[in-house]
């Protein structure tokens, strides 16, 4: 290529990002980016129900008449033959941008003149403008140039505007819809969300909504941790009401969802979002327990009822997934997680303040209820059917680790009456029948679980 | 079982870098310096670093000529780190609780706690930090579900720091190996296969994660608690025993992220004729030596 022809496909370029940019100006309620093979806008128009040759405001064509960009109803399709030097020249545009954006920052730091300083604010104001176009254009092509993300945070941040972080928001979405797994478009939302928290009166509002997201992005990509992650992490933001209602929801959608066990091409990919529904489950009922020792002071009485009930609830819902899914890990998981949290809340928190003999009394009777029960639980897992399938053996391995794994949670002092009704060697034994191939396993867990009762 | 074919996978590793000029290698530039560390890594560890000077492949990293290969790895690390420490200052990202941000925008994580603590050891500048309070936020976090890839920042941040005493050994080791997939779990009706370690409970096993795991277990010394044999099996099964390189699971297509953490993996469960990986530095235990002690 020579000099004459390097000039002109730069301008061309250059003419690409222009237009791209204007589309995202002109339509700033585009909630959905794509890219398209060349071929795919033909059908995209046929479908759309136009005729293919000709559509102005649908799809726009680069100066050699190719197609380049879609925009109908809100989505943004781009060519891929395109992305790459489209990529190019953005990123050169917007790292040229935040050179001046912040040579200039740094000069009107240090001038004190009156004058310079407003001539350097309105230039200011016209090199911010470029940054966030700019990032903008590039982060939709590229979504971890990182260094796009922090200049928005600084532009944004300097401006101090609570519709810029709204706008924020938008962006971030749209990311999220080409690479709903983009570490960086996530934590932007956090920054975002902490950036308003106490200064925005519909706090609780966007956190619906962004819970609503993660629903959304959840069930189109399935395997994604990281929506889940950022909707655990939205909880330290909910009011009250929003707690409980979402510990609800979230019940019927793992319900729902754990009931694909029947179809066996899901078998590999709902456990594991069966886990980080449960994970936030978890959350949400940590958050809800933490506010309420706050407001109550910790009463005398003991524990409140309330969230007594709930606990009950979240344990007789586990067991009766466990009763009627064979074997899932994410089950027993959780019960352990919820037998720590009776440990840690309703047992070790009181023994300090149950000095007196009749709340010590009924104390234990609640003790030994749930010590029964979760006996009589292991006892109907434990059993292998003789022409076994390998969910029972699933289920009796779990159910033996959990029981092991709750002798060594619970305080010293109740151990021993718990230890003759249950010897560790029964359990070891269920073990190595269960799952004989990691038998040295089972005899260290065991041994390290009889220590502990010394 | 197979062995590990190792010529095919430094020829994969070469190979890699020659891919410049694609869409996908141009969207990957940000992990440019991640994919150096994971290609020389797994080429020290093959004991190959010396290939680099037959294939002329110094100035693919930026490095001045040099004679002795060793000193180009110190040499590396110490500019590349330097740099790190000088454009941002690390010991400031410190917070009062003893937990380190990211960056200026305050997010923080136990990755940040574990990377500042490595950069500034091998800086030999840990004295500019608060270490007791590092230590003190990591040791106080809610490990009842933790995820394998922060608790080897956590281990691995407390033991750099010498402070392993700290955690219930046990208890974590027993969540760690459970981690190993059993041929009679329910994953395995699907595609999984027996011996490697998963993520999170029900997921498919994934080399990576059996890194994550395996070397938080050799820190803790309770390594003994899984199936070795089976986890040297799983990793070798998901070689491409023709074209090199690793992949997270058998067949799936391989990658440098998960060769490097396949081979990581050999070395810490001693695979014969591999170099010894220090599992908290993730670095070879000779550089590491050489670093921190000037051996
Ligand atoms: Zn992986």
């Amino acid at each position: 290529m020579n000099e004459e022809e390097l000039r002109r496909s730069e301008a061309t370029m250059a003419d690409l990002l222009n237009q791209f940019e204007r589309i995202l100006e002109s339509d700033p309620q585009i909630d959905e980016v794509g890219f398209l093979h060349p071929s795919q806008f033909s059908e995209l128009n046929k479908e759309a129900g136009h005729s293919p040759s000709f559509d102005d405001s649908t799809v726009l064509r680069s100066a050699d008449g190719n197609s380049v960009f879609w925009n109908r109803d809100h989505k943004l399709g781009i060519s891929t033959q395109i992305l790459l030097p489209l990529y190019k020249t953005a990123k050169h545009a917007f790292m040229a941008a935040s050179r001046q954006y912040k040579a200039l920052n740094s000069k009107s730091d240090v001038s004190g003149d009156e004058n310079s300083l407003c001539a350097s604010l309105s230039l200011d104001n016209s090199f911010e403008g470029d940054v966030m176009k700019h990032s903008r254009a590039l982060l939709l092509l590229s979504c971890d140039f990182g260094t796009a993300w922090h200049s928005r945070k600084l532009v944004v941040s300097h401006k101090h505007k609570l519709s810029d972080f709204l706008d924020e928001l938008l962006l971030s979405a749209l990311v999220l819809s080409y690479s709903p797994k983009s570490e960086y478009a996530w934590s932007h939302r956090q920054w975002i969300i902490k950036s308003i928290a106490g200064k925005c009166s519909t706090l609780s509002e966007i956190v619906t909504k962004d819970s609503e997201l993660v629903e959304k992005i959840a069930e189109r990509s399935k395997m994604n941790y990281r929506a889940w992650n950022h909707r655990c992490w939205l909880v330290t933001y909910m009011t009250r009401e929003q707690l409980l209602y979402e510990l609800k929801r979230s019940r019927n959608w793992a319900s729902l969802h754990v009931a694909d066990h029947s179809c066996f091409h899901y078998r590999s990919v709902r456990p594991c979002l069966l886990f980080v529904v449960i994970l936030r489950d978890e959350r949400l009922m940590l958050k809800i327990l933490e506010e309420q020792c706050y407001k109550q002071e910790i009463s005398s009485s003991g524990y409140s009822v309330e969230t007594y009930q709930l606990w009950k609830e979240e344990l007789d819902w586990d067991e009766m997934l466990i009763k009627r899914y064979i074997g899932r890990e994410a089950l027993w998981l959780h019960r352990r997680f919820l037998s720590l949290f009776w440990i840690k809340h309703f047992i070790t928190n009181h023994t300090g303040v149950s000095s007196h003999g009749k709340q010590n009394n009924s104390m234990n009777n609640d003790f030994r209820i749930f010590m029964d029960n979760e006996l009589h639980l292991l006892d109907s897992c434990s059993i292998i059917p003789d022409n076994s399938f390998d969910d029972y053996q699933s289920q009796a391995k779990h159910s033996a680790t959990y029981i092991l794994w709750l002798i060594k949670q619970i305080p010293d002092s109740r151990r021993i009456e718990f230890q003759e009704k249950l010897k560790t060697e029964n359990l070891k034994a269920l073990l190595n029948k269960a799952c004989p191939e990691r038998s040295s396993t089972w005899d260290s867990l065991v041994s390290y679980v009889e220590a502990a009762g010394h | 079982m197979g062995e590990l074919a190792a010529e095919k996978h430094v020829q994969f590793i070469l190979s890699v870098e020659k891919k410049k000029d694609s869409l996908e290698a141009v969207a990957m530039e940000h992990l440019r310096m991640n994919g150096a560390y994971w290609g020389l890594t797994t080429l020290d560890l093959l004991g190959k670093i010396q290939v680099l000077a037959l294939f002329n492949k110094i100035d693919v990293l930026d490095v001045d000529k040099v004679a002795s290969y060793k000193q180009i790895k110190s040499k590396r690390n110490k500019k590349i780190l330097l740099n790190l420490i000088f454009n941002s200052d690390v010991a400031a990202l410190q917070n009062k609780d003893g937990s380190f941000s990211g960056d200026m925008w305050g997010e923080i994580d136990t990755r940040f706690s574990y990377i500042a603590i490595l950069c500034l050891a091998l800086l030999h500048r840990l004295n500019k930090i608060n270490v007791e309070k590092a230590v003190n936020y990591i040791t106080h976090l809610n490990f009842d579900l933790p995820m394998p890839t922060a608790v080897f920042c956590c281990v691995g941040a407390l033991a750099i720091t010498g402070s392993l005493h700290h955690i219930d050994k046990d208890l974590l080791g027993w969540w760690l190996c459970e981690r190993q997939v059993n041929s009679g779990d329910i994953l395995i009706k699907s595609k999984a296969k027996p011996g490697g370690l998963n993520g999170r409970p029900e997921k498919l096993p994934d080399v990576c994660y059996s890194w994550w795991v395996l070397s938080s277990l050799v820190m803790i010394d309770r390594v003994h608690w899984i199936d070795k044999e089976k986890l040297v099996k799983f990793i070798l099964d998901c070689q491409d025993i023709e074209n090199g390189g690793i992949s997270d699971r058998p067949d799936d297509a391989v990658d440098v992220y998960h060769t490097y953490f396949g081979v990581a993996g050999l070395s810490l469960l001693e695979y014969p004729g591999m170099k010894a990986l220090d599992p908290a530095y993730a670095l070879p235990v000779d550089v590491v030596n050489r670093i921190i002690l000037g051996k």
